[in-house]
C-alpha cells in the first residue's frame, strides 16, 4: 500500500482542495476522483484520506454537510470555504513555482552546470 | 484573515468539545459509508462478500487507528485526555476517601496559613497606592546614618519642588496627628486624625474629590491665611451622614475655624496603609497643629516633618530622578552645612519605600518564612502519603505500562490526581485563609478604639486569591511529581508478579527517608521560631515594659482649643497639677507630652554630648524625648537609678536640666556616671543642659522594641501645649474622673478633657491586643506545623515499617527474637529523626538569630524551647515506630510470609 508520504509533502492537501473546488463531494467520491484524474499515478491510501479531510476541515478550509446521495444514502459532503479557496490559490501558486523550478533543474543538459 | 480563521476553527473546536459524542458518531458513519462503498465495489469485482469486506478493511489501513488520527486532528485531545484523567482520578480518589480527606485537610491547612499570611504581607508591602497609575508615584526621602527614610523640612520640600525636573508634581504631607475636632462651637471637642498636605496633593495623585474641590495653589502660600479643610470619605459618612450640604460649613480643629471645601472619594482612604485620615489641611495652617514647638515649621531647615512623594514624568527613569535628587542633596549639604551635614537623599519605588519601614517588612518576612514552612510540612506530608499510595498501586501501574501506556502519559495521570487533590485543598485553604482574614477584622474594633482612624487593612483580594491558587498548583506539582516519577519507574516483570513489591536498592528508600528528615527538621524549625516569637511577645507584654500600668487614669488637655497663649498654658498646667494632687483618691500626679506605648510618636531631640568625640562627619546626635513634670517618674513607677528626677525647683529661670535613660547613659558615657555630665542642644554652640538623673530604660514605642536612647525634659523648661495628665489612684482609676472634672470646672469650664480612660485599658487595646494577633497567628502556625508533622511522621514511619512485614516475618522465621526486630525497626526511625533534629536545630538556630536581630532582644538561644520541643518530637517518632514494629514482631511468621 502506498502511503501518503509517497506524495510530496502537502500535495495531498492541494489535490483535495482542487478536487473540492470543482464540486462538493463525499469521501468515497473523492477517492474515486483522485484515482481517475491522476490516472492511478497518485495512489492515496483510503485510510489517510479521511484524516487529511478532517485536518482541512479543522483548518477551516473546507466545510461539511450531511446530504442524500443520488442513491438516496446519507453521506458527508465536503465543499470549499472562502478561506479554502484562498488557501488553494496560494498553494497552487506555490506548487507552480516549485514544479517549474524542479523541472528546470531536471531539464538541465549535461555540462550546462559547469558553464554557468 | 487571521481573525476569521481563528473564529472558524474556534467554533469547530468548541463543537468537538461540546458535542464530542455526536462528532464521534458522524466519524463512524462517514467511515462506514466509505467501507460499504468499497465492499460494494469489491463484490462488483466478483469477490465474495467476506473477501470484499477484508479488502476494504485492509485498504483503510486500520479503522481504529484512523479514527484516533482524526481525533488528534481536532487538537483537543489534551483536553479530552485531561477530562478522562480527571474522571479516573476522582473515581480512584473516592475509593480511598479517608486518605483523600486527610490529604485535602493537610493541604488546606498549609495553603490557608500561607494565604492568610499573604493577605497580611500584601497589605503591608505589595498593595498599590489607591490612586490612578500608582506605579508612577515614588517616595523621596532624606537619608542619614541612622535612617534611610527620614523626612524633609518644609524649606527642603519647597526647594525639591522648585528645582527638580523629573516629576509631574512633588507633594508633601505631615504624619497623621491627633486633632481636637468639633462640628459646632459649643460641642465638646473630640480627638480625630488629620493630615497636613501640600496644596497639589490630590491633584498630583490624580484623586478627584467626591464632593467640592481639592486645595488651590494660593491656599498654601501664606501661613495661617486659608483655613480650609477636605474631609476623608469615612469621616464624612460617619460624622456628617454623607450630607452634601457639608460644603461651606465651618468646623473647629484645635479651636480654629476651618471651612469645608471638599470630600475625598471613597476610593482614596489615604496613602498610608494603616491610616485613614479624617481630614486634610493645607501645610500653611501648620501653626494650628502640633508641629515641633521648638522649631519654626516654615523657616527651620532642620524641622523635618514632611513625607515627600512625587509622580515621575513619563519617560523619566528612576535613575535620572535619583541622580537629580542626589545632586540636590549635595547642594543642600554645601549651602547648609550646619543642618545638612552628611545627609543624602533617595528616591524609592513604593516597594522600596515600604520595605524601608522596618517593622512591617520584618514581620512580613518572618510570617512568610513561617507560613512557607507550614506549607512545606504539609507538602512533605502529602508527598509521603501519595508516595505510599502510589507504591500500593505498583501493580496497577505495571499493568498499564505493560499494555502500552506511555510513561509520560501515566505521570500525567498521577499528576492530574494530585492536581485535583491540591485544588480541593486550595479551595478549602482559601476558605481557611478567608477565616483568618475575618478573624483579623474581628480584632479590628479594638484597634479603632484608640480614637485615631487606624485599621488593619487585611483582605482577601484577587491578588491574594491568585497567589493562593498558584500555590496550590505548585504544591500539586511538588507533592505529586516525585511519587509519580518513582512509581512509573518500575521493573515490570517483578511488579506484575507480586501485588506490592519492594525492589531492592537504596535509591527507593532514599526518597522516603529524605521526607522523614525534611519533615522533622522543618517542623522543628517552625516550632522553635513560633515558640521564640510567642515567648518574645509574652516577655515583652507581661514583664518587660518597665513601668506600672495599673491604677492609672489618663486624660489629655489642649489649651489651644480655648485660645490660651503660651504663658496661660504654662499657668494652667501648674495650677492643674497642684489642684489634682490635693483631690481625694489621688495618690500621685504626672503630666507628660506623650504616654509610653501611645499612638503619637515621641519628639526627637538633636544634641551634642559633653566630652564625647563627635565623628568628623556629624554635627549632632538624635534621640527620642518626652516632656514631663516633676511627678512623672513616681507616678509611672519608673525607677531613677542615679541622681534625681525633676523638682519644682527646676523652673524656666533655673539652669536647664534633663534626665536620660540608662541606655542613653551607657551609650555616651559607658561606665562613667552620666549624672553631672552635660549635653548641648542642636549643636556644639547650643544651649547647655545638665543631666541630673538616670532613669531605668522602659518600653517607649512598642512592647518588643530594643532598648533605645531616651531623654526627659522638664515641662517648666520646655513648654508644650498639649499634655496628658496621668493620675495614680488607690482604687478604681475611673473614679478619679469626677475629681478632675471638679478641678477643671474651677480652672476653666470651657476646657475639654480629651481621651479620658484608664491607662491599663488603653494599654491592653493598643499594646497588647495588636501583638497578640500576631502571637496567636504565629502560635497557631507552630501548632498546625507540629500536628501536621506528627501525623505525617507517624504515617511515613508506620508505612515504612509495615512494608517490611514480610522481611520481619522471614527474620522471625529464621529465629530472630521480637526484641531484635523492635530494635532493628526503631533504630532506623530514630536515626532519621536524629538527623532531622540536627538539621532542624541548625535551621531553627539560624532563624532565631535572624528574628533576634530583627525583633527581639531575647539575647541568644531560647533553651527552654529546645528542651520542650526536641524530646516531644522524639517521643512521637518512637511511638510511630513502636506501634507498627510491635505489631510486626508479634505476627506469626507463617502469616507474615503470606502477607499481601
Amino acid at each position: 500500500m502506498s502511503k501518503p508520504t509517497d506524495l510530496v509533502q502537502g500535495t495531498l492537501d492541494l489535490l483535495l482542495l482542487k478536487i473540492l473546488a470543482l464540486q462538493p463531494l463525499h469521501g468515497w467520491a473523492i477517492s474515486i476522483r483522485l484515482k481517475s484524474i491522476s490516472g492511478d499515478v497518485l495512489q492515496v491510501s483510503e485510510g489517510s484520506l479521511y484524516p487529511a479531510l478532517h485536518k482541512l476541515e479543522q483548518e477551516g478550509w473546507i466545510t461539511s454537510e450531511w446530504k442524500q446521495t443520488e442513491n438516496n444514502r446519507r453521506a458527508k459532503f465536503y465543499s470549499l470555504t472562502r478561506l479554502g479557496r484562498r488557501q488553494l490559490e496560494s498553494e497552487a501558486a506555490n506548487w507552480q513555482r516549485l514544479s517549474t523550478a524542479i523541472s528546470q533543474v531536471v531539464g538541465l543538459a549535461e555540462g550546462q552546470l559547469s558553464e554557468s | 484573515m487571521r481573525m476569521e480563521n481563528l473564529w472558524f476553527t474556534a467554533r469547530l473546536r468548541l463543537r468537538s468539545i461540546l458535542f464530542g459524542r455526536r462528532v464521534e458518531r458522524e466519524l463512524a458513519e462517514e467511515l462506514q459509508f466509505h467501507l460499504e462503498r468499497k465492499i460494494e465495489e469489491g463484490i462488483a469485482n466478483r469477490l465474495s462478500p467476506k473477501e470484499a469486506r477484508y479488502a476494504a478493511m485492509r485498504a483503510m489501513d486500520g479503522l481504529e487507528q484512523r479514527k484516533e488520527e482524526m481525533r488528534d486532528m481536532r487538537r483537543i485531545h489534551w483536553l479530552t485526555d485531561f477530562l478522562d484523567d480527571a474522571r479516573f482520578a476522582i473515581r480512584s480518589l473516592r475509593h480511598t476517601s479517608g486518605l483523600t480527606a486527610f490529604v485535602v485537610i493537610t493541604l488546606a491547612l498549609g495553603i490557608g496559613m500561607t494565604s492568610g499570611s499573604f493577605s497580611m504581607v500584601d497589605a503591608l508591602i505589595f498593595r498599590p497606592y489607591p490612586v490612578p497609575h500608582p506605579s508612577g508615584v515614588v517616595t523621596l526621602a532624606s537619608t542619614t546614618h541612622e535612617s534611610n527614610l527620614d523626612d524633609f523640612s518644609y524649606r527642603e520640600y519647597l526647594d525639591i519642588r522648585g528645582k527638580t525636573k523629573s516629576y509631574d508634581g512633588v507633594i508633601a504631607n505631615a504624619g497623621m496627628e491627633a486633632v481636637a475636632f468639633s462640628a459646632e462651637p459649643a460641642a465638646t471637642p473630640r480627638i480625630k486624625g488629620g493630615v497636613m498636605v501640600s496644596s497639589n496633593y490630590f491633584h498630583v495623585l490624580g484623586v478627584e474629590p467626591r464632593l467640592g474641590r481639592g486645595f488651590r495653589e494660593d491656599e498654601d502660600q501664606v501661613p495661617g491665611r486659608n483655613s480650609v479643610v477636605v474631609l476623608g470619605p469615612d469621616f464624612w459618612k460617619h460624622e456628617f451622614a454623607s450630607d452634601p450640604g457639608v460644603l461651606g460649613r465651618t468646623i473647629r480643629l484645635n479651636g480654629t475655624e476651618f471651612t469645608v471645601i471638599g470630600v475625598a472619594p471613597e476610593t482614596f482612604p489615604g496613602m498610608q496603609i494603616f491610616e485613614h485620615p479624617d481630614f486634610y489641611m493645607p501645610l500653611a495652617m501648620a501653626r494650628v497643629f502640633s508641629t515641633n514647638p521648638q522649631k519654626n515649621f516654615f523657616d527651620d531647615r532642620d524641622d523635618r516633618e514632611l513625607n515627600v512623594r512625587a509622580r515621575l514624568k513619563p519617560g523619566t527613569t528612576l535613575q535620572q530622578a535619583r541622580n537629580e535628587l542626589a545632586m540636590l542633596a549635595k547642594n543642600f549639604e554645601r549651602e547648609y552645612p550646619k543642618v545638612n551635614r552628611s545627609r543624602g537623599a533617595a528616591v524609592y519605588t513604593q516597594f522600596e519605600a515600604r520595605t524601608q519601614e522596618d517593622l512591617n517588612w520584618k514581620f512580613s518576612v518572618i510570617f512568610v518564612i513561617l507560613a512557607l514552612a507550614v506549607l512545606l510540612v504539609a507538602c512533605t506530608n502529602v508527598a509521603g502519603l501519595l508516595l505510599s499510595r502510589a507504591r500500593a498501586r505498583t501493580r496497577e501501574i505495571a499493568v498499564r505500562l505493560a499494555i502500552g501506556a506511555g510513561r509520560f502519559r501515566l505521570i500525567r495521570l498521577l499528576l492530574t490526581e494530585s492536581l485535583i487533590v491540591a485544588s480541593l485543598g486550595g479551595l478549602a485553604g482559601i476558605a481557611i485563609g478567608y477565616g483568618i482574614v475575618q478573624w483579623f477584622h474581628s480584632k479590628e474594633s479594638i484597634v479603632v478604639l484608640t480614637d485615631l482612624p487606624v485599621s488593619l487593612p487585611f483582605q482577601m483580594d484577587t491578588r491574594v486569591l491568585l497567589a493562593s491558587l498558584a500555590l496550590s498548583a505548585l504544591s500539586a506539582l511538588l507533592c505529586g511529581l516525585a511519587p509519580a516519577l518513582q512509581s512509573t519507574r518500575v521493573d515490570l516483570v517483578n511488579a506484575l508478579k507480586s501485588a506490592d513489591v519492594e525492589v531492592p536498592g537504596r535509591k527507593r528508600l532514599w526518597g522516603r527517608n529524605v521526607l522523614v528528615v525534611a519533615q522533622v527538621s522543618t517542623s522543628l524549625m517552625l516550632l522553635t521560631a513560633s515558640f521564640l516569637m510567642v515567648r518574645g511577645f509574652q516577655h515583652g507584654l507581661l514583664e518587660g515594659t518597665g513601668f506600672a500600668k495599673d491604677h492609672l487614669l489618663m486624660t489629655s488637655f489642649d489649651p489651644r482649643l480655648v485660645q490660651y497663649d503660651a504663658a496661660q498654658t504654662q499657668q494652667f498646667y501648674k495650677l492643674l497639677a497642684e489642684r489634682v494632687r490635693e483631690a481625694p483618691g489621688v495618690a500621685s500626679e504626672a503630666l507628660t507630652q506623650n504616654i509610653p506605648l501611645g499612638i503619637e510618636d515621641f519628639d526627637g531631640v538633636a544634641f551634642v554630648p559633653d566630652g564625647f568625640q563627635m565623628p568628623r562627619d556629624r554635627e549632632n546626635f538624635n534621640s527620642t524625648m518626652d516632656t514631663v513634670d516633676e511627678g512623672y517618674f513616681e507616678t509611672m513607677g519608673i525607677p531613677i537609678l542615679r541622681g534625681r528626677g525633676f523638682l519644682t525647683s527646676d523652673t524656666a529661670e533655673s539652669p536647664r536640666v534633663a534626665v536620660v535613660n540608662d541606655q542613653f547613659a551607657k551609650h555616651y558615657w559607658s561606665g562613667a556616671d552620666a549624672v553631672g555630665k552635660h549635653i548641648r542642644l542642636d549643636s556644639r554652640a547650643g544651649t547647655l543642659v545638665e543631666i541630673v538623673g538616670v532613669a531605668q530604660t522602659i518600653k517607649y514605642q512598642n512592647t518588643f522594641e530594643k532598648p533605645m536612647d531616651f531623654v526627659y525634659m522638664p515641662l517648666a523648661q520646655h513648654p508644650i501645649a498639649r499634655m496628658t495628665l496621668m493620675l495614680r489612684s488607690s482604687g478604681d482609676p475611673l473614679q478619679l474622673v469626677q475629681s478632675v472634672k471638679d478641678v477643671i470646672r474651677i480652672l476653666d469650664p470651657n476646657l475639654p478633657m480629651l481621651r479620658t480612660m484608664a491607662y491599663e485599658d488603653f494599654y491592653m487595646n493598643r499594646a497588647v491586643k495588636g501583638p497578640r494577633i500576631a502571637m496567636d497567628l504565629v502560635g497557631s502556625m507552630g501548632v498546625v506545623g507540629l500536628l501536621l508533622a506528627i501525623a505525617g511522621l507517624y504515617g511515613l514511619v508506620a508505612y515504612n515499617v509495615s512494608r517490611r512485614t514480610r522481611e520481619i516475618g522471614i527474620r522471625i522465621a529464621l529465629g530472630a527474637a521480637s526484641s531484635d526486630v523492635l530494635r532493628l525497626v526503631m533504630g532506623k526511625g530514630l536515626v532519621l529523626v536524629g538527623m532531622g533534629t540536627v538539621i532542624g536545630l541548625a535551621m531553627g538556630f539560624a532563624l532565631e538569630q535572624l528574628m533576634n536581630s530583627m525583633l527581639f532582644n531575647a539575647g541568644g538561644v531560647d533553651i527552654v524551647a529546645y528542651i520542650i520541643i526536641v524530646p516531644s518530637l522524639f517521643l512521637v517518632t518512637m511511638l510511630a515506630t513502636y506501634v507498627p514494629a510491635r505489631r510486626a514482631s508479634r505476627i506469626a511468621p507463617t502469616q507474615a510470609l503470606r502477607y499481601e
